[in-house]
């Protein structure tokens, strides 16, 4: 009994170290893609020079990453988390009132995905296709759209205990993924220095959205 | 032909027009609509009174005011403009929407390239007052020195590009028939524009400061270029208070007349020597000291001055029109401007017969000395601007002049000071050619 006991207790942190090391691999060739997609732009990075750079044959590659697409999908789940986690360790992101708490997830996923655009845009344009894995509709993405709306539906809910709106529930937060799809395309297409365009819309829409919350325009 | 007939294109136009408005940061009236339907102003009010400057409160209750003065005067000046949309356009000189500390950081992030924590040793996130177009906030450089950083809010300028497109052709009809002259509308356009770029300001900051280094008890800010961009702008930080902070401590009525004084000193020495005006006149502009010192701290709107203004003012002072037909043609013609048929313009004889009894008394026998406490002038300025529009007299050279000169006024009003202008122009008038003044109050 007792070996067996211990052979199951070691078993876990080995198969945690394994998916720990693939884990490692996967961020490794998406830095990677990164960095020569900001290099060289989307179009001209081959898959050989990902792999060139990431240190692994290129064979291995497409067991991480079946296509760009995939590649995409977890770089979005990346900065969804990288968003959450930034909310969790920032408190004044946390004291603000809420258009500006929703300001700043917003402008946080912007700043960061700010080196990428032409990636963004890219496969931003091929997420609209229904087929695409990175359809909002799509099940590969629904697991890090809701992991990110339930993080959303979360700061609505503390405004709503904090009487700064009503409660919005899960629609609250829909509407403000849809939100949120909406101003990266206006990011992306926004030319201005800066792009204070963006800013500006963001700034005007949130604070509109919430007031009108708050005088009661929820129940219409 | 009695000018040309509204042309098909105009309605085109106005529908495009209408839909660039769409966009929510298209408008800088839709802003404004919107700050009033959403009551923002009153949000950021109390905002700012949480934020503990009192001051601050004060300070945007009086730009209220003033701003509606202003409101007021430009539609004057523009009598065919839709009320409404005059006074927002002049109330733009105050009001930009309020920016909370993650918007501010990230506008100074995304004209600067570097978010201010980067940039300065210190840099408080709460403004601590409102400017044109934007907000001010405290901060201390890398070298210990203490600057206002003045940032403006997101594409304002185009915003305030596609209104001004729009009240083209909302006032297509009032152009055509006179009322409104098309050198107005660019006048008001080139001013609200250079306002919205804060390079122009700081080019505009270092004039004046060179320009005014006569005057011991002016303090003008000082450009940190590198830390300036068309969307921020770094000056050095100037102490003193705006005037209803400064009022509320009760300055002795000589340290009222004594400021006075000076403001009107500044104000012809700016028309007459520099020939450039700094005419945003609103009360934040000013920074008040006890000892007397003034601070000018908001250069965003200046209008050069293309002709001889001296020659109108001594015409008033020594009523030049009494004297004859020919003197008369000379001051109308350099009031009014060379469109304005001397027949129209002399209707406003009257007027200016008023306007120069208010501020230059005759037969005091030595001090000719205004009270602004009284409002006299103040009013009474608005009212010939108000006959010079019915009497469609009013001069493109004049439209921002004037703003400034009612707004100087309504500051004397509200210091309650009692000034000798007629000395005061004297003084100005005497200065060497140097443009250094001999003899200061």
């Amino acid at each position: 009994m007792k070996p067996t006991r211990a052979r199951a207790a070691a078993r876990p942190p080995k198969r945690g170290k394994r998916a720990e090391n693939k884990e490692k691999t996967r961020r490794a060739i998406l830095q990677a893609a990164l960095d020569l997609f900001a290099q060289k732009g989307f179009y001209h990075t081959t898959t050989k020079a990902i792999s060139r750079k990431a240190r692994i044959a290129e064979g291995t590659l497409f067991n991480y990453f079946e296509t760009k697409e995939d590649l995409a999908l977890y770089f979005f789940e990346q900065e969804l988390a990288g968003i959450v986690d930034w909310y969790q360790h920032d408190k004044r992101a946390q004291r603000a009132h809420l258009p500006e708490k929703l300001f700043g997830i917003i402008h946080h996923l912007l700043e960061r995905l700010g080196p990428y655009e032409e990636f963004i845009g890219a496969v931003y344009l091929r997420a609209l296709q229904p087929s695409s894995k990175l359809s909002p509709l799509s099940l590969s993405s629904q697991e890090q759209n809701l992991r990110y709306l339930r993080f959303v539906r979360g700061v609505l809910a503390e405004a709503a205990a904090a009487g700064e709106i009503p409660e919005t529930g899960d629609f609250g937060a829909y509407a403000f993924g849809l939100f949120h799809l909406a101003v990266i395309t206006y990011w992306l297409q926004d030319r201005s220095a800066g792009k204070e365009q963006t800013l500006a819309l963001l700034d005007r829409c949130l604070k509109l959205a919430t007031t009108l919350l708050k005088k009661g325009g929820w129940e219409w | 032909m009695v000018g040309k007939p509204p042309q098909p294109g105009v309605l085109a136009r106005g529908l495009r027009l209408g839909k660039l408005g769409l966009t929510l940061t298209g408008s800088y009236l839709g802003y404004q609509a919107q700050n009033l339907f959403l009551g923002e102003s009153e949000q950021r009010q109390r905002r700012f009174e949480q934020a503990s400057s009192q001051r601050v409160r004060q300070e945007l209750g009086s730009l209220k005011g003033a701003a509606m003065k202003l409101g007021q005067l430009l539609s004057l000046q523009t009598a065919a403009l839709p009320e409404a949309a005059i006074q927002e356009l002049a109330g733009l000189q105050m009001q930009a929407p309020g920016m909370h500390p993650t918007l501010a950081r990230a506008q100074f992030k995304a004209s600067l390239g570097k978010p201010p924590e980067e940039v300065f040793r210190h840099f408080e996130e709460e403004p601590f007052a409102a400017a044109s177009l934007g907000q001010v906030h405290r901060a201390v450089t890398r070298n210990g020195e203490k600057v206002a950083v003045k940032i403006q809010y997101p594409a304002i300028r185009t915003a305030i590009e596609n209104d001004l497109k729009l009240l083209r052709s909302a006032t297509f009809g009032a152009r055509l028939s006179g009322h409104l002259p098309q050198a107005i509308l660019d006048e008001v356009q080139r001013g609200f524009l250079e306002e919205t770029d804060y390079l122009h300001e700081a080019r505009n900051l270092e004039f004046f400061a060179q320009g005014l280094a006569a005057f011991k008890y002016v303090s003008v800010p000082k450009v940190h270029w590198d830390l300036t961009t068309e969307r921020v702008l770094t000056m050095s930080f100037i102490e003193g208070e705006v005037a209803g902070a400064f009022l509320e401590r009760k300055p002795a009525a000589a340290v009222r007349n004594l400021l006075g004084e000076r403001l009107v000193e500044l104000f012809y020495y700016q028309i007459h020597k520099l020939r450039a005006l700094q005419v945003d006149h609103h009360p934040g502009n000013y920074l008040f000291q006890t000892d007397g010192r003034v601070g000018l701290v908001d250069f965003g709107c200046v209008k050069k001055i293309t002709f001889d203004i001296a020659v109108i003012i001594r015409g008033c002072v020594a009523r030049s029109w009494r004297q004859g037909d020919q003197q008369a043609r000379q001051v109308l013609g350099l009031i009014f401007g060379p469109r304005v048929p001397y027949a129209r313009a002399r209707k406003m004889l009257a007027t200016l017969e008023v306007m120069a009894g208010v501020l230059f008394p005759e037969g005091t026998g030595g001090a000719a000395v205004v009270d602004f406490g009284k409002g006299e002038a103040l009013e009474l300025l608005g009212r010939a601007m108000k006959k010079a529009v019915r009497d469609k007299v009013t001069n493109p050279e004049f439209a921002f002049i004037s703003r400034a000169e009612m707004g100087l006024y309504s500051l004397l009003h509200r210091l309650g000071a009692k000034v000798d202008v007629t000395a005061a122009w004297r003084r100005v008038e005497q200065a060497g050619q140097s443009g250094a003044l001999d003899h200061t109050v």
